[in-house]
């Protein structure tokens, strides 16, 4: 009985001094929630209170301290750290990864005060949705187990389907809800038979661990010696991986995967389109990332044929999703919808990085590259895939807050209605054109940065798979593509005549400078890559050694 | 008492998983679908305990299946809310109907 009493001192005492300490910003995220439903029940606080103003208060201290964590791990020099018993891990990668989240919030909830989506009544129960879904965001950055992986997605995506549908009343905004819904808790099953399948086979759920039996050990033990896929053993690894990267690709709209994403993002308010683009694809990259490299992160290459096919098939999917995005976005009329494909073409671009580094992390030692290259290149792609997700964050967010920015004085999210607007309300459309010109990758942006250095990691990976080349080639040739229905967002602002009937547009100062906000560290960041780069870099050289 | 054994489980929980997955994608109504996930999510529970009873997962898989048993109430109940709202805007939940959204 006294070791019993033992062990659980322990567990308190490591629950207390360590684990809730790494996961201060998600208390503050569940502290703020819990203030903002609170005041309702006291009337009059809620009268001299705005919800939005404990909002970005509560998202503020969120990030305040993710800064912290981020540079406390990164004076220190210190590895990855897991916390609640295994549970989660704390290092530098998903530090990088919460601080993106937690300043995406704080840049979310300023938007939603510029648009008045939602209103004084709604505020409290919006913001709890928006807080609760990034709660799960930043536990899908630092998952270390399974359940934590199935956990994550489903508590980000059940606040998301509801916030989707938070436009009462509108027959479109329902319409969204229930195809999102309906889509995301079919992947959601079909990933969790996976997961059943993957740990049945594996015997534990935990990714990547120092003192725990992990899936890359195990996955030696069970797997040592074997080659090709003709074990039964290795045709269930393959399938239950396959199911768990259904609902990964859901979470990332790719293609097959992304029908849910234009209907629900022309569905839901510009706002809310403009959180899901970035910040669930951000949190999704981030476990896509641990996923993987549980199974190829490890010393020696366990079944190298199996893995580098995972990755060259990972890369098949970004192509496709590339190109399916770009062609897609041509005809679009609907502002909100043409972003929705171009969201989708990006996380093709984003998935060509992670498809190079189980490339060369499973067909590396094969190919006969020396242990030195490999892991360099690796931390080139995952460097390349955090330094895209930090511009992407800036640049995808300030096209979507323009169009609902720009919906509240015009009523319409058509790209019609934009026409003549560029010298009316210049600071948004030049922010416009910056996020356009940066996610095309135009340089001196920062979008031509992100690419840039994910097409070198691709490029270095050709030497283990020729497929990486054509990849390259896809991904560049849909670069020049994607110019032409970014620009004709632009034409219609800066060159066709606004309607006759038109009522010219007064746009207050403030919404201009929280445009300029945005618009300007996409500059700075193409200006000033390194800083930025050095980061990326040192945080994913912890990632993989 | 004699132990039946994984396979056996295994394959129910197959059956289980087929018959959600048919439901999901042949039913038209909105609710028929989402009793589809019902049963993919019950047979991912049968396998994680089959899984700890069977193998060296041991109790993992049961507290799994708790935390999924919990979840899945959770997205039933903003389903279904979800589901009541299409119906008042549309007064069906035939999701064939919700064909405003295209392109």
């Amino acid at each position: 009985m006294s070791s019993f009493g033992e062990l659980l001192n322990n567990l308190v005492a490591e629950t207390t001094q360590r684990s809730l300490c790494h996961f201060s910003p998600e208390l503050a995220l569940s502290g703020t929630i819990v203030i903002l439903l609170l005041m309702r029940l006291f009337g009059s606080i809620d009268r001299w209170i705005p919800p939005y103003f404990t909002a970005l208060v509560g998202s503020l201290a969120a990030l305040g301290l993710c800064g912290r964590q981020l540079l406390d791990l990164l004076n220190d020099g210190a590895a990855s750290e897991e916390f609640f018993s295994g549970m989660l891990v704390f290092d530098p990668f998903g530090a990088f990864v919460r601080g993106l989240l937690a300043l995406f919030l704080v840049l979310v909830v300023a938007l939603t005060v510029l648009t008045g989506i939602p209103d004084r009544e709604d505020g409290p129960d919006f913001y709890a949705l928006l807080f609760g879904s990034t709660i799960g965001m930043m536990i899908m950055a630092s998952a270390n187990h399974m359940l934590m992986f199935f956990m994550g997605i489903e508590m980000a995506s059940v606040p998301s389907y509801a916030m989707v549908g938070f436009l009462k009343g509108r027959t479109k905004s329902s319409e969204a809800a229930f195809k999102y819904v309906v889509y995301g808790a079919g992947a959601a099953g079909v990933m969790l038979y996976g997961i059943s399948l993957l740990m049945g086979l594996l015997g534990t759920g935990t990714l990547v661990s120092e003192t725990m039996p992990d899936m890359a050990s195990n996955l030696q033990l069970a797997f040592a010696g074997t080659t090709g896929i003709g074990s039964a053993a290795s045709m269930t690894l393959l399938l239950a991986v396959l199911m768990v990267m259904v609902g990964l690709a859901f979470k990332l709209s790719l293609v097959p995967f992304h029908f849910w994403c234009p209907d629900a993002f022309q569905g839901a308010s510009a706002e809310v389109a403009g959180f899901l683009s970035v910040g669930s694809k951000a949190a999704a990259f981030a476990l896509l990332v641990r996923f993987c490299l549980s199974f190829v992160g490890g010393e020696t290459a366990v079944l190298p044929e199996i893995f580098t096919g995972f990755g060259v098939a990972l890369g098949v999917m970004a192509c496709v999703t590339v190109t399916f995005g770009n062609l897609a976005a041509y005809s679009q009329t609907n502002a909100k919808r043409l972003l929705a494909y171009s969201t989708i073409a990006h996380a093709g671009y984003m998935l060509m990085a992670v498809s190079a580094l189980v490339v060369v992390l499973a067909g590396g030692p094969g190919a006969g590259l020396s242990e030195g290259v490999i892991g360099e290149t690796a931390q080139r792609c995952v460097e390349g895939l955090l330094f895209y997700l930090f511009v992407y964050l800036f640049m995808n967010l300030g096209a979507f807050a323009v169009v609902a920015l720009l919906r509240n004085h015009t009523y319409s999210e058509e790209i019609d209605s934009f026409n003549g607007l560029g010298w009316q309300a210049p600071a948004l459309c030049i922010c416009m054109a910056v996020c356009a010109f940066s996610l095309v990758g135009l340089p001196p942006l920062g979008g031509f940065w992100g690419k840039l250095v994910i097409f070198m990691s691709v490029f270095k990976a050709g030497d283990v798979h020729w497929f990486m080349y054509v990849m390259l080639v896809i991904g560049g040739l849909n670069t020049v593509f994607s110019l032409f229905y970014y620009v004709r967002m632009l034409k219609a602002m800066f060159i066709t005549p606004a309607a006759e009937e038109a009522r010219p547009i007064e746009v207050p100062a403030a919404i201009g400078n929280y445009a300029l906000l945005l618009a300007i560290p996409v500059l700075l960041l193409g200006i000033f890559p390194t800083w930025t780069t050095n980061l990326a870099q040192r945080v994913s050289e912890v990632l993989v050694p | 008492m004699e132990a039946i054994g994984l396979q056996p489980v295994l394959f129910v929980s197959a059956v289980l998983f087929v018959c959600g997955v048919v439901c999901m994608t042949t039913k038209r109504n909105g609710i028929g679908i989402l009793m589809g996930v019902e049963l993919v999510l019950n047979a991912a529970n049968l396998n994680f305990v089959a899984f700890s009873r069977y193998t060296s997962l041991g109790l993992d898989g049961q507290v799994i299946a708790l935390f999924v048993i919990v979840l899945a109430a959770a997205e039933a109940a903003v389903a279904l809310a979800i589901a009541l709202n299409f119906y008042n805007n549309h007064l069906t939940i035939d999701v064939d109907r919700g064909d405003e959204l295209r392109g």
